[in-house]
């Protein structure tokens, strides 16, 4: 599959008064990839993203869209868009076929053929012919993601499409978004501060916070950069094991997380020796598990502690 | 990219709420009331000549005039009437004979500054402010569609909102009057264009249309006022973002309209108000205007001005403002 760009954000800006809200963001996303938009509310994750959708004006930079610049070229750019924005808000008194004939109407002709296909690939054929106020919120999410397919598009825009989901609407999503990137070769950008989720469906993330992008790139890199993972010890009792422990750690630190369980970052080649010391100053040893660094423990890094 | 199916969109999004049913069961519901109520009027009073009645009525009114407790505002209306039912009399044509097509006329008189305005109002105040509070507008503002294409389709689909409820309200008043006063008397003369000059009718600007014809031309200014009045309610809509605020601020217009002239008759600039000129059929059929001077032509060329106003404040607002709903 070819890769080529599919949106470039350029140096984005965006103040409110005096407030910067967006300050300098910039990043490019290529066909079928998934590129999670991380940061905790009020980061400016949706400011950017409507942006990105020509339904706010940065006051600086650009937003290319397949090439076409937003802010000149808005009806050539939108044509290769579907998005989500912040919610999926459809008109609640028409059906969901009416909802989608009528966003089919502001496509070019033959967009409501796709109506059967899609309806189909979000699993609502049942309750097409209902009106959207009788739905649940994961059907209308299904809607709303249905409707951003209906024009075949190039990028998909989502802003935290599993709010208010269920775990199993979660994965359901989840699995969509890959089948489109990886079998349609559609773009995915997908905002969110669920972190979980981002982690297990992303290729690329960037980390925003107070409208600056504070990291970026693949999950697997940035959660590299963050040295071995951590291993938990359950043990007894846990401070003479955390003593024992410091002196095998890659960072000589070992922490008495609760009473009978320590975390230390042990390197691998260190495990046996480390167990072996353990036993012989007497520490009695239950269990040792890796714990995977996860990219919540990046984000609390490069946000200062600030929880999502 | 085709205009039409946009339109087509709008329509149906105006169509398919409850606002249409209620705006319709209004004007079938009001309808039904007056000719119940004039049917009853009319029971009760005992079969009587006519040229009795209204000669009685001249001499009353006569000396009414000649109390001279009457405000100004009333004596102007008082010789007027003598003036028109004298008229009448003397060519031995009956000022009240009431049909189902005259009734329908009357309907357009009696609505234009109030229960059409009021129906314009209900569909125009929540045109653009209900996609903001749906957040429906952020995809319908996403799609390959300008924004001042999605505006106009909108305004396309008001005219034609408003346009129905005239032509349903003239339509339901002739059906309801008709089957109370029968339905015949399209063709029968109407004298119009009474006006006073001085104390006198100027009997140079009285003219005899056939009902049809008066009745068209008073639904034509009707529905202008009425589109006017829609066209201010869209400016309110795009700019509030409310429909509760916009419709508030359009009642509260629509109310002033009503008031001012009779508590304030002598304040001349309130003829450029465009409330001021919405019982524009009214006067055109010859009752006074609610300030001295007012004429139809006047009338229509404020309200052309304001409706053109308020429509490009409406656009340059919608098309440049950031969408943050």
């Amino acid at each position: 599959m070819e890769r080529n760009v599919v949106l470039a954000a350029e140096n984005l800006t965006k103040r409110f008064g005096k407030r910067e809200v967006v300050s300098d963001v910039s990043f490019e996303i290529v066909s079928g990839e998934v590129f999670g938009f991380l940061g905790p509310n009020g980061a400016g994750k949706t400011t950017t993203i409507r942006m990105l959708v020509g339904l706010a004006r940065p006051d600086h930079g650009r937003v290319r869209i397949a090439g076409f610049d937003v802010s000149h070229d808005f009806a050539k750019a939108m044509a290769r868009v579907g998005c989500i924005v912040e919610s999926t808000d459809l008109y609640p008194y028409l059906t969901g076929r009416e909802n989608l004939l009528h966003f089919a109407r502001m496509l070019p002709d033959g967009a409501h053929r796709r109506i059967p296909e899609l309806a189909k690939l979000v699993a609502l054929e049942a309750r097409l012919d209902d009106r959207v106020s009788t739905y649940s919120l994961g059907m209308r999410q299904r809607l709303g993601l249905a409707q951003a397919l209906l024009g075949a598009p190039d990028l998909l825009i989502l802003d935290e499409p599993a709010n208010g989901l269920d775990p199993a609407g979660i994965r359901e999503i989840r699995q969509l978004i890959r089948h489109l990137a990886d079998d349609r070769g559609i773009a995915v950008f997908v905002s969110s501060h669920l972190l979980s989720e981002v982690e297990q469906m992303c290729d690329r993330v960037a980390i925003i916070h107070r409208g600056k992008t504070l990291a970026m790139g693949p999950v697997r890199e940035l959660l590299a950069k963050r040295g071995a993972d951590r291993l938990v010890f359950r043990v007894e009792p846990a401070e003479k094991a955390a003593q024992v422990l410091g002196s095998f750690a890659r960072d000589g630190g070992a922490r008495v997380d609760d009473p009978g369980t320590v975390s230390s970052e042990v390197p691998r080649e260190s495990v046996p020796d480390a167990l072996a010391a353990l036993a012989a100053a007497g520490v009695r040893v239950f269990g040792v598990e890796k714990q995977s660094s996860t990219l919540e423990e990046l984000f609390l890094e490069v946000t200062g502690g600030e929880t999502v | 990219m085709k205009f039409a199916p946009l339109v087509e969109n709008e329509i149906l999004k105006l169509l398919k709420r409850r606002r249409f049913r209620v705006a319709l069961l209004i004007l079938i519901a009001l309808n039904g009331l007056i000719v119940f109520a004039q049917t009853q009027a009319k029971d009760r009073k005992p079969e009587r000549d006519w040229r009795i009645e209204a000669q009685e009525r001249v001499a009353r009114m006569q000396n009414w005039e000649r109390s001279g407790r009457l405000p100004q505002t009333q004596l102007r209306w008082v010789r007027f009437e003598i003036a028109r039912v004298q008229y009448h009399l003397d060519r031995n044509v009956n000022p009240d004979a009431i049909s189902g097509p005259l009734f329908a006329r009357a309907f357009a008189n009696a609505s234009s500054y109030l229960l059409l305005p009021l129906l314009a109002i209900l569909f125009a105040a929540d045109i653009v402010s209900s996609e903001f509070a749906q957040g429906t507008v952020k995809l319908l503002l996403t799609r390959p569609v300008g924004r001042a294409r999605v505006l106009t389709s909108k305004f396309a689909a008001l005219v034609v909102a408003i346009t129905l409820t005239v032509a349903l309200g003239g339509l339901v008043a002739y059906l309801f009057g008709g089957l109370a006063f029968g339905y015949r008397g399209w063709g029968a003369p109407v004298l119009t264009g009474f006006r006073l000059a001085g104390e006198t009718l100027d009997p140079g600007s009285v003219r005899s249309l056939p009902l049809w014809e008066d009745a068209l031309l008073a639904f034509g200014l009707a529905w202008f006022a009425a589109l006017t009045v829609g066209a201010i309610a869209f400016l309110t809509s795009v700019v509030l973002r409310s429909t509760a605020a916009a419709m508030g601020t359009m009642l509260a217009a629509l109310i002033a309209g009503t008031i001012l002239p009779r508590v304030a008759p002598s304040w001349e600039a309130q003829r450029y108000l465009f409330v001021t000129n919405l019982p524009l059929p009214d006067y055109y059929s010859g009752s006074p205007a609610p300030i001295t001077g007012m004429t139809v032509p006047f009338s229509v060329v404020v309200l052309t001005i304001w409706a053109i106003a308020a429509t490009a404040v409406a656009y340059g607002v919608f098309l440049r403002r950031d969408v943050l709903a």
